[in-house]
């Protein structure tokens, strides 16, 4: 089933996404420069571009976490849904005594996560877990996990409560094969839901392969088109150059 | 209920005085203390975990440290040399409060604002203690510093029982939060957490804690036991649940056995000092258990 019949065929449960001219400075640093682009509902939305770039502080800006200029509209399809939220890591004491399933406890349930996981929460908290391949980790700590596993832990709390709105920051930095395959079950089953995915990537081969529409960011918008239309050489030499034309004027 | 405790205690008294019970508890301030360290060591255990996982070990030390200067300013404003609970709790609070909130402003590393906050409160509390000297009796200043069991009462076990009930009814339910707030503080606020506000409720926690924890531990002492009995809970378990119970049974142990084994081996020694001893004890145990125990070696994560 390619992406456009998985739109057609299910209903779409997550909203889209219009960043209208959004600027943000922090001190006297301009960190998105007037960013204008949309996210289909239910689609699975990549953005690409340098660090530094503003990918990071856009998302911050999604997430209500940065005072910005412009306006930022989500139009749900019903009432507005859940947002999940999947970081590129944690900071976190590696000597902790926290185990697998005492960090999914403590992310999604109020009943202190000492005391176990809730009745109410523990077959979402398992179902997740198995969904990423974890199931069979759960007692294991938290620190004692490589780095692709703990990623996968935090794919899996993105997962309760169901999201319909999911913003992933650089998912696959740390996945290995199996890993990788993980995530893209998720990526299908997201967009059989009619989730929306913004994606955070670097790796552009995935991108090219995984998403719908892709934008590049580097301060300002390069580019935002299909994958195959946006990731040629040209495009990317100029998303990735420290000083970008994009209005064909010199940059002194 | 003040009216049911005493007959209590004077129930564990004379049960004492007829040998049913260990002799020491014939005393009634020996009842009092051991009561005390009953309300104090689970909340300090409890709480330990959270310092030691946003590690903010160094800010209790702080905030223990700052309750001297609140007591020099207590007793210097004229309240009771017993029990200054309004200047303690006001400056210890008002420390904590104005260092996270620079904490969140300046941008300079925490240990650093510690540093500063610690030695100008320490070296304001020193002047106002020694301007006191001569006008109070130095054993009063004895007992602020290192804790005693002799001087709690009634009142100190009233202040200890609510700020324990406080502790627990405002921890427990957000103790998830706290931990996870530490973890990402981006992922905490999409999942609904006030990272910030959360931040303030623990300063104040912290505070409330330390100073209702004073009279038996001091001030000198007070903070070590925020911290020692949850790291050594951290050597020893391999998940929230063993590290959060260790903790506090650690510190409720250490507790009760640095209030009695003074009184009962009848030795001239703080009861604050004796608290941290077996406390410490027990950390160098954990620590030990760690490098030889095959099941704990090498789990370094």
């Amino acid at each position: 089933m390619t992406a456009a019949e998985a739109l057609v065929a299910t209903p779409i449960s997550g909203p889209a996404i219009d960043f209208a001219d959004i600027s943000l400075d922090l001190g006297r640093t301009r960190i998105l420069d007037r960013v204008e682009f949309q996210v289909r509902a239910g689609s699975v939305h990549a953005l690409v571009g340098p660090n530094g770039g503003g990918k990071s502080s856009l998302i911050k800006t999604l997430l209500g976490q940065m005072p910005h200029q412009g306006e930022l509209r989500l139009s749900w399809p019903d009432a507005p849904g859940t947002i999940g939220y999947v970081p590129q890591a944690l900071e976190f004491d590696r000597g902790l005594p926290l185990t697998v399933d005492d960090f999914m406890a403590a992310m999604c349930q109020h009943r202190p996560a000492f005391l176990g996981l809730s009745r109410r929460h523990a077959p979402a908290i398992e179902q997740a877990l198995a969904r990423v391949g974890m199931l069979d980790k759960r007692k294991r700590r938290m620190g004692a996990l490589s780095g692709g596993e703990r990623q996968r832990v935090l794919l899996a709390q993105g997962l309760v409560p169901e999201a319909q709105l999911l913003v992933l920051d650089e998912p696959m930095s740390a996945l290995d094969e199996p890993g990788v395959r993980v995530f893209e079950r998720l990526l299908a089953d997201w967009r059989q839901a009619g989730v929306t995915v913004l994606w955070i990537e670097h790796d552009l081969e995935a991108v090219g392969r995984l998403a719908d529409q892709v934008t590049g960011l580097n301060r300002r918008v390069l580019f935002d088109d299909a994958p195959t239309r946006a990731l040629t050489p040209e495009r990317l030499l100029q998303l990735f150059s420290s000083h970008p034309r994009i209005t064909g004027e010199a940059t002194a | 209920m003040n009216f049911d405790y005493e007959q209590l205690r004077l129930l564990i008294q004379s049960w004492a005085s007829a040998g049913h019970l260990p002799q020491a508890l014939a005393y009634g301030f020996v009842v009092n203390a051991l009561l005390a360290g009953l309300l104090i060591g689970p909340v300090l255990g409890g709480l330990g975990t959270l310092v030691v996982v946003k590690r903010f070990a160094f800010f209790s030390e702080a905030v223990g440290h700052a309750a001297l200067t609140g007591v020099a300013i207590g007793i210097l404003l004229g309240e009771p040399y017993t029990g200054p609970y309004g200047s303690l709790f006001g400056y210890c609070l008002l420390f904590g409060i104005l260092l996270n909130y620079l904490r969140n402003r300046t941008g300079l590393a925490p240990d650093t604002l510690i540093g500063v906050f610690l030695s100008v409160s320490l070296a304001v509390g020193a002047s106002l203690l020694l301007i006191l000297a001569g006008r109070i009796n130095i054993h009063i200043l004895e007992n602020v510093l290192f804790g005693s069991v002799l001087t709690v009462n009634g009142q100190d076990l009233a202040v200890l029982a609510l700020v324990a009930l406080l502790a627990l009814s405002l921890a427990l339910p957000l103790y998830n939060r706290i931990m996870l707030a530490s973890f990402n503080p981006q992922l905490a606020s999409v999942r609904g957490v006030a990272v910030k506000r959360l931040d303030y409720l623990f300063v104040l926690l912290v505070a409330l804690v330390t100073v209702a924890s004073v009279k038996v531990i001091g001030a000198i002492l007070v903070g070590a036991l925020l911290v020692i009995p949850a790291a050594a809970a951290r050597l020893l378990s391999q998940s929230l649940k063993g590290f959060f119970w260790l903790s506090v049974a650690i510190a409720t142990l250490s507790t009760l056995a640095g209030i009695l084994l003074p009184v009962t081996l009848d030795l001239p020694i703080p009861s604050g000092a004796a608290i941290i001893i077996v406390a410490g004890i027990a950390f160098a145990l954990a620590a030990i258990a760690r490098g030889t125990l095959p099941h704990l070696k090498g789990n370094l994560g």
